[in-house]
């Protein structure tokens, strides 16, 4: 077995597993241990990408090809670059921390777990897959188990939540599908055969007009699950009723498919169609930065708080992936790692003050830092390193982002980079009021008095996250060289 | 031509047989023990089955009229996994039948005699061998949407699907006349020559076209389908909705390829048109189904819908996608039939709301449920994605992407009334759920099929490029 | 010289702040104490010794005092552009590094007293050393972004320090305030940086500031708006620095940043971080003084100018003794900015940028000593405000010396620090700009009266009854006092002008006699003035109060200026942007969603009459279906 498809593999044995285990106890063991050993396996993965990066200059390394729709050129093609590798040790590090702040599934555990794991095939399949087709099966696999997931262990109007999320994310990958299609039926444009795998067909200079059809299509496919304006109404509402460990999953990973896909399948296909409609897309992009920070200024859900930052945050990912500058995109992918960590942990918050004062409404809440210590601080720790506070991944991500962008000759996209550069100042308000409000002040409830002090698994899953924070914002040399290197095929095609 | 040509037509012989020996088996049988004719006649069944996947050689007897080749063979050999799955699936209910009603073995019979018709349908050569398979495939339904005769609706059922059934074939036979009349012959090969785009022609085409959409409840013939399944005993309304839906749709397919090829410019638009109608009706009507039977009904229009985009292709990529499709949508279709029919048949409760709670009190038919609505709602890694995808590959392949654009806006409609069944199943709680329940060695086994299928028809590669061979026939 | 040990002055607090952070609860207070202190000493030690190395040793070649520079690249964006991190020695860097090393230390033992008995001890003690850590990074600092980074540490550390007492509501907003209005100014930091980046490719102290370097020579090169870009981009730069040392108008937080502990607002807004803004301008101010002849530069004159006179006269109004001394501190920086501003660089022509540095560092001492002899009355007496005190000076006879010592160096009291370098402040404007030289006088004679105006009330004018009699501060609290008042007194002394200098050439500095009189008459007429109305008890301030009436009262609410910031966030930022967008977002955008979902429902409840149940119906239907298609397919649509 290759070191890849393990990535698809061991998930799958661990829900054969978990089919056959009885109760909570049993179920969170056996999904831990398989998560923990994936995890093994990233950390593996990194390791043995630097040595086989030394002697092998190919875009995508552990390549591995299997036909599978001979008719069709279906392969099960995989292999990984640096972008990869670094998504598949952030999704390792956000499920292994799923699991632990699940510890207590009081409803149907197994099924959670099976459910949350299926979710976690799909992303890694994902992330590994060159092959459009495969691509999109697991691009589909991960997203489906989310109408279960919110559905049965979510909380407030979650039936409508998880339609709505479920409706809107599956009609972006039929649309996408067309896009797929288009793609496939181009890919002979040189005279070739009809294919599937993303590396030949990056090969094929596929004509103008199709480009230009298709590239929307596929953008907009991807795009959605990114949370691009006006197209993010399902992550509110979603993320607001998710289970906790679902939030986490959800906005930590699932969301970074979509940056992912843009970049990867969108722009490194369709570079014509990506400079067409650049104009057009950039500015929704921005628009969702700064509108997304504004709308978090006035909820009073901590998850819905936390769902408006995220559209603005990944608006800032797509943003930077549309300016079409190295810089930027280097900062585009580490903004998702970053992001991905940073809101995992911000719903892993959430749940635990969740859990313990049963509200998640900022007026009902306040003064938590003096009972709850350790949550308070990490609390306001995160809420730092989320506003982009050197020192932690954020900011490394930001300042990428605005450097490149900056870059710009184009005096348009240069304000376009100013408005987004003062997002942040957008941030740092809503960030401290929620600081301020929950954490800080008097407390306002007395039966807030005693709540539970964290727990060895909570402290254990968020330390899993705030690792990586920290080791990107204090030393990211190496990080972003690792990506910046894996960067240099994908920009030919737009410059 | 020789007796030695007759075993060319093996299988439908050899039905022919069975449905003897089940005639003679109920004289001798004492009435006390009718229940077994279920076992015999299951028993018989499977062995036809499984002769019929014997290779057999391509040949065209009694003057062109009956010819077979081995995609034809191929298909007659989905049907009869269809029509065993749905004998399993409807063993308990036929035994109970027989007991209580003092039935006999018409059940069978007809439903056998039916198939033999659709034998006849798909491998006929000539319009008169045509229209006697279509019209001995679609009565004897009538007879069994009927069956229940101490049930007023199903009696009504039955008589709507007879007069709907008379109209349809009636017209597609003025339209067979009027191709008569243009082409001067009724055998296919003699047709392909001559025929060409008249307006006569293009009418005759049209009403032939209306016959057979009305098997497969196109839209605008589509009318009677809910009505008649929401009436009929629950295995007819699957072997409607399965077996004699696909026999239509393969034989359809294989007479646009072949003797309507020089048509094709008009077909593919007429195709195209009835498509989309055909694809938003049913999932608007679906939408808000509450009644399990009338649900799958229109789901199946869609469905219907979704399997002309196969065909718009005309190519053998068209073929094979259709043929891969509807063998995984009788799977898929059997599997949610199986579940309703076990439930109906325990608690007699065929409504969604009924459905509330099942998975906490029966998980495994909650499951079995939630397969086959994924994959007729077509996500992956169920077979039912492969299927679609294909089929929208193939209209992609013509250039017919607003067409697939229009079909992937249907697939997520259909998502939504599909995830409502498994919101009724999975996330409402339910306030007096369906209590748990063991079905019966034959349901269970009917089910395990269908999710083997389910499972592995996808994931498995080989079987699509061998029906892609088998497709060059008709190309 | 070998520099790479100069890396361990703000590790070592970093260290502290680490031990102290992580093992909050474990460590009992007394050791965290202690570890904090002997942290700042050996760091103090070290700033010490490299000043010794450089300024007498090693610095020096042929006159000019050499820019000494160790970095490694932290992250690269582009092959030319990438954030290094290093430590630049140089008269300015290490100036910085003494101030930031003395007070902080007198603070950390000072607080060993203040803060006894807290529950917070160690946590204050660990935000205390990684204030230190982020300072001296910032003062090291070898290009703009590594300077940025450590900008943001300072703002945090100050926001984490306001907000220490995080259960008053009062602090909570106060650190809230300080910290947004800070990033907002710091969002022009950043935007400059950008463009410079953009335009000259390096983010290089050493590059940019080269004045035969491309950055400066090729200002001209790019303009937007009739603007140098790069002018914008110090504008855009010096908004920052305006933001962190509490220029108008973006002062309205240092005034609320006093509801941190007393000795914080030493360290932190009197001596420290608050000059972090005069250390940028200084540390970039061969570009702000080359490009585009100083046209940022003038900017930065008349922002310091400005600032300084209106905080000056907010000042004599404000009963809050720690509110006075911060607004003291407002105008003390205007002074340091305008100085800069009317700089040049050349030699003595320098001078305003040497007296800018000089009375950066004595102002930080006399400056901490006021705040931290505040501190120990606030300590005696419990309060903030005047009405509280008077008479303590028979209480507190060292803290009443040490501040007189202290007020006297802030009112330019001869021979006191205070004097040479406001001294040489004035001269440098005069020579340059009589306007702002005029408006500077008048600040130090204002400066004096607030001064003793306060000096009087606490410690002499009639004797509020204490409940308990208040009594002096532990010697842990006044011997930082007597230390900053030694420096305080002996401080001007320094040959400045010999080490600190624009073009790092020293030169001869003298007294310019006839502006230190008139600088030295006004200050003693307002000291005069503070004591009639003050020395002894009576009710002539009251009248001139209801004298000026309107003007008093604008003065007292510090000119509405906070109001007017209320305003814009609460009724502009939130009424009017935040709100709509959210509305919008949910009845437009999710609208529109939901719509289409809602409509497809709605057409499905329309067309449900199509199914009739009559099979008459069907068959009508039927039949139609064949007619139409027939009727389209002949006669329309044929290909």
């Amino acid at each position: 077995m290759d070191i890849l498809s393990l990535f698809v593999v061991v998930p799958v044995l661990t829900i054969l597993a978990l089919v056959f285990t009885k109760g909570l106890k049993q179920a969170r063991l056996v999904s831990m241990v398989g998560s923990m050993f994936q995890l093994g396996m990233a950390v593996n993965l990194v390791i043995a990408y630097f040595k086989e990066r030394a002697i092998n200059d190919n875009i995508m390394v552990f390549t591995k090809d299997y036909v599978w729709f001979e008719q069709f050129n279906i392969h099960y093609a995989i292999g990984v670059d640096g972008i990869s590798v670094a998504l598949l040790v952030l999704t390792s590090i956000v499920v292994l921390a799923g699991v632990f702040i699940s510890w207590k599934m009081p409803d149907l555990p197994k099924e959670f777990f099976i459910s949350l794991l299926v979710l976690a095939t799909g992303v890694y399949g994902f992330f590994i897959s060159i092959d459009l087709f495969t691509m999109f099966v697991f691009y589909e696999i991960a997203v489906i188990p989310m109408y279960l997931l919110i559905g049965i262990w979510g909380s407030g109007p979650k039936e409508y939540s998880a339609m709505k999320l479920t409706l809107m994310l599956m009609g972006a990958s039929a649309v996408l599908l067309v896009g797929v299609l288009g793609i496939y039926f181009n890919s002979n444009a040189d005279g070739g055969a009809l294919t599937f795998n993303i590396l030949e067909i990056a090969q094929v200079n596929i004509p103008f007009e199709a480009q230009k059809l298709f590239f929307p299509l596929t953008f907009i496919g991807f795009a959605v699950l990114g949370a691009l304006f006006p197209f993010h109404t399902w992550s509110p509402d979603g993320h607001a009723s998710a289970p906790t460990a679902v939030s986490m999953l959800h906005a930590g990973v699932l969301m970074k498919l979509g940056g992912y896909g843009v970049f990867r399948i969108a722009m490194f296909l369709l570079p014509e169609g990506a400079m067409h409609w650049d104009t057009f897309f950039i500015i929704l992009a921005a628009i969702g930065v700064v509108y997304g920070a504004f709308g978090a200024i006035r909820q009073t859900d901590l998850k819905y708080i936390n769902a408006y930052a995220s559209v603005s945050h990944l608006g800032l990912v797509l943003f930077a992936l549309l300016t079409l500058n190295k810089t930027a995109w280097n900062g585009a992918i580490i903004q998702s790692l970053s992001h991905g960590l940073l809101t995992a942990m911000f719903f892993a918050l959430i749940g635990m003050i969740y859990g313990r004062t049963n509200t998640r409404d900022i007026k009902k809440l306040g003064g938590l830092m003096k009972v709850l210590p350790f949550i308070g601080a990490i609390y306001v720790i995160t809420g730092l390193a989320y506003l982009g506070l050197p020192g932690f991944s954020g900011f490394v991500a930001e300042m990428n982002i605005f450097v490149g962008a900056f870059e710009n000759p184009s005096m348009f996209n240069r304000v376009l980079t100013i408005l987004a550069v003062s997002s942040i100042v957008v941030t740092a308000v809503y960030i401290l009021r929620l600081v301020g409000k929950i954490m800080m002040g008097p407390l306002v409830n007395d039966d807030f008095k005693d709540l539970p002090k964290a727990t060895w698994y909570e402290k254990t899953g968020i330390l899993l996250l705030l690792i990586p924070i920290i080791a990107i914002g204090v030393a990211p040399l190496w990080l972003s060289d690792m990506i910046m290197a894996s960067l240099d095929p994908f920009i030919k095609g737009v410059l | 031509m020789d007796f030695s040509s007759f075993l060319l037509m093996r299988q439908e012989i050899i039905l022919l047989a069975i449905i003897l020996l089940l005639l003679i088996a109920e004289i001798f049988i004492p009435k006390n023990k009718k229940s077994s004719i279920v076992h015999l006649a299951i028993f018989l069944f499977g062995i036809h089955t499984v002769v019929g996947f014997l290779a057999i050689s391509e040949c065209s007897i009694f003057g062109g009229s009956f010819q077979t080749n081995n995609l034809i063979h191929f298909f007659k050999n989905v049907l009869n996994i269809g029509v065993f799955i749905l004998l399993l699936q409807s063993a308990d209910w036929l035994q109970e039948k027989i007991v209580t009603q003092n039935k006999g073995t018409e059940f069978f019979i007809l439903l056998f005699s039916s198939l033999l018709g659709m034998y006849f349908m798909i491998s006929s050569g000539d319009f008169l061998m045509f229209y006697i398979g279509l019209e001995l495939s679609t009565l004897p339904v009538a007879a069994l949407a009927a069956y229940e005769t101490s049930k007023r609706i199903s009696s009504e059922s039955g008589i709507k699907l007879i007069l709907s059934a008379g109209l349809a074939s009636g017209i597609s036979l003025f339209g067979v006349s009027l191709l008569y009349a243009t082409s001067g012959s009724i055998f296919f090969h003699d047709i392909i020559g001559v025929i060409s785009a008249n307006n006569l022609t293009i009418l005759g085409f049209v009403l032939f076209f209306a016959g057979l959409s009305f098997k497969i409840s196109i839209v605008p013939f589509h009318f009677w389908t809910a009505d008649v399944y929401e009436g009929a005993p629950i295995s007819v309304a699957s072997y409607l909705s399965v077996i004699s839906k696909g026999a239509a749709v393969f034989i359809l397919m294989i007479l646009l390829f072949t003797i309507f090829k020089p048509l094709m410019h008009v077909w593919e638009n007429i195709v195209y048109v009835v498509a989309i109608a055909t694809m938003f009706i049913g999932n608007l009507f679906a939408l808000r189904q509450e009644n399990m039977k009338r649900f799958l009904a229109f789901s199946s229009i869609a469905q219907a819908g979704f399997i002309l985009l196969g065909i718009i292709s005309g190519s053998q990529l068209g073929t094979t996608t259709v043929v891969y499709f509807v063998m995984i949508y009788i799977f898929s279709n059997l599997a949610a039939f199986g579940v309703v029919q076990a439930i109906s048949l325990k608690t007699g409760k065929e409504n969604m709301s009924d459905y509330e709670g099942l998975y906490r009190t029966n998980p495994n038919l909650s499951l079995v449920m939630l397969l086959a609505l994924f994959s007729l709602a077509g996500i992956p890694p169920v077979a039912g994605f492969f299927g679609k995808f294909f089929l929208f590959t193939a209209a992609a392949s013509e250039g017919y992407y607003l067409l697939v654009f229009l079909a992937v806006v249907n697939v997520t409609i259909s998502l939504y009334y599909y995830l409502l069944v498994v919101r009724a199943m999975f996330l409402r709680k339910g306030e007096n759920p369906i209590p748990f329940f063991k079905n019966k060695l034959y349901m269970r086994l009917g089910l395990v099929i269908t999710v083997v299928g389910i499972l592995v028809l996808g994931l498995y590669s080989p079987l699509y490029d061998y029906i892609y061979e088998l497709s060059s026939l008709f190309n | 010289m070998d520099i790479s040990y100069t890396i361990l002055i703000p590790l070592i607090p970093l260290a502290v702040f680490l031990l102290l952070g992580i093992f909050n609860q474990k460590i009992k207070p007394a050791v965290s104490g202690y570890i904090g202190v002997a942290g700042l000493s050996t760091s103090a030690a070290l700033s010490f010794y490299t000043a010794y190395q450089y300024f007498f040793v090693h610095g020096k070649v042929d006159g000019t005092y050499q820019a000494i520079v160790q970095k490694v690249t932290w992250m690269n964006f582009t092959d030319t552009l990438h954030i290094d991190m290093g430590v630049l020695i140089d008269p300015i860097s290490i100036m910085m590094l003494i101030v930031v090393s003395i007070v902080s230390l007198m603070v950390h033992i000072y607080s060993r007293g203040y803060m006894k008995g807290d529950d917070g001890y160690t946590r204050f003690f660990s935000f205390l050393s990684l204030f230190s850590f982020s300072m001296f990074g910032l003062v090291l600092a070898t290009n703009l972004f590594q300077i940025y980074i450590f900008w943001e540490l300072v703002g945090v550390s100050s926001f984490l320090l306001i907000g220490y007492y995080y259960t008053k509501p009062s602090a909570v907003s106060a650190a809230k305030k300080a910290f947004i209005v800070t990033r907002f100014a710091d969002l022009g930091f950043l935007i400059g940086i950008l463009i410079i980046g953009y335009y000259t490719g390096t983010f290089d102290f050493e590059t940019l500031n080269n004045p035969e370097g491309s950055a400066i020579l090729n200002w001209a090169s790019t303009s937007f708006m009739g603007l140098s870009v790069i002018t914008w981009a110090l504008i855009l730069m010096f908004m920052g620095g305006a933001g962190k040392s509490a220029m108008f108008p973006l002062h309205i937080w240092l005034p609320d940043a006093m509801e941190g502990p007393t000795p914080v607002s030493a360290l932190i807004h009197a001596a420290t971080m608050v000059v972090a803004g005069v250390y940028l301008v200084a540390r970039l101010f061969p570009m702000f003084y080359f490009v585009e002849d100083g046209f940022a530069l003038n900017i930065v004159a008349y922002v310091g100018a400005f600032s300084s006179l209106i905080a000056a006269i907010i000042a004599i109004t404000q009963t809050d003794i720690k509110r006075v001394l911060a607004f003291s501190t407002m105008s003390q920086i205007g002074y340091m900015m305008l100085a800069l501003g009317v700089s040049k660089y050349e030699g003595h022509d320098g001078l305003g940028y040497m007296a800018s540095m000089f009375h950066l560092f004595t102002h930080a001492m006399f400056k901490a000593l006021l705040f931290l002899a505040a501190g120990s009355v606030i300590h005696a007496v419990h309060s903030n405000y005047l009405k509280d005190m008077g008479g303590l000076r028979k209480y507190m006879p060292i803290t009443n010396i040490t501040f007189l010592i202290a007020a006297l160096a802030i009112a330019g009291f001869p021979l006191t620090s205070g004097f040479f370098s406001k001294d040489e402040i004035l001269v440098a404007a005069f020579e340059n700009n009589m306007l702002i030289y005029i408006s500077s006088v008048l600040v130090a004679g204002l400066t004096a009266f607030y001064m003793f105006r306060l000096y009087f009330g606490i410690f002499w004018g009639k004797e509020t009854n204490y409940k308990h009699a208040p009594h002096e501060s532990p010697i842990s609290m006044t011997f930082p006092l007597m230390v900053l008042a030694f420096i305080s007194l002996v401080g001007g002394f320094i040959p400045f002008s010999e080490y600190v200098s624009a073009d790092r050439v020293g030169f001869e500095m003298h007294l310019n006699y006839p502006l230190a009189a008139v600088a030295v008459t006004v200050g003693l007429i307002g000291i005069a003035l503070a004591w009639v109305f003050y020395k002894k008890e009576n009710n002539l301030a009251s009248k001139f109060a209801n004298a000026f009436g309107v003007f008093y009262k604008w003065t007292y609410d510090k000119f509405y200026i906070d109001e007017v910031y209320l305003f814009v966030t609460k009724k502009i930022i939130f009424n009017l942007i935040a709100a709509p967008i959210a509305w919008f977002d949910k009845k437009v955008v999710d609208g529109t969603m939901e719509g289409i979902g809602n409509k497809t429902v709605v057409i499905s409840k329309k067309i449900k009459g199509m199914q009739s149940g009559k099979v008459q119906d069907y068959a009508l239907s039927f039949v139609a279906g064949v007619v139409i298609l027939a009727l389209v397919f002949i006669y329309l649509w044929t290909n």
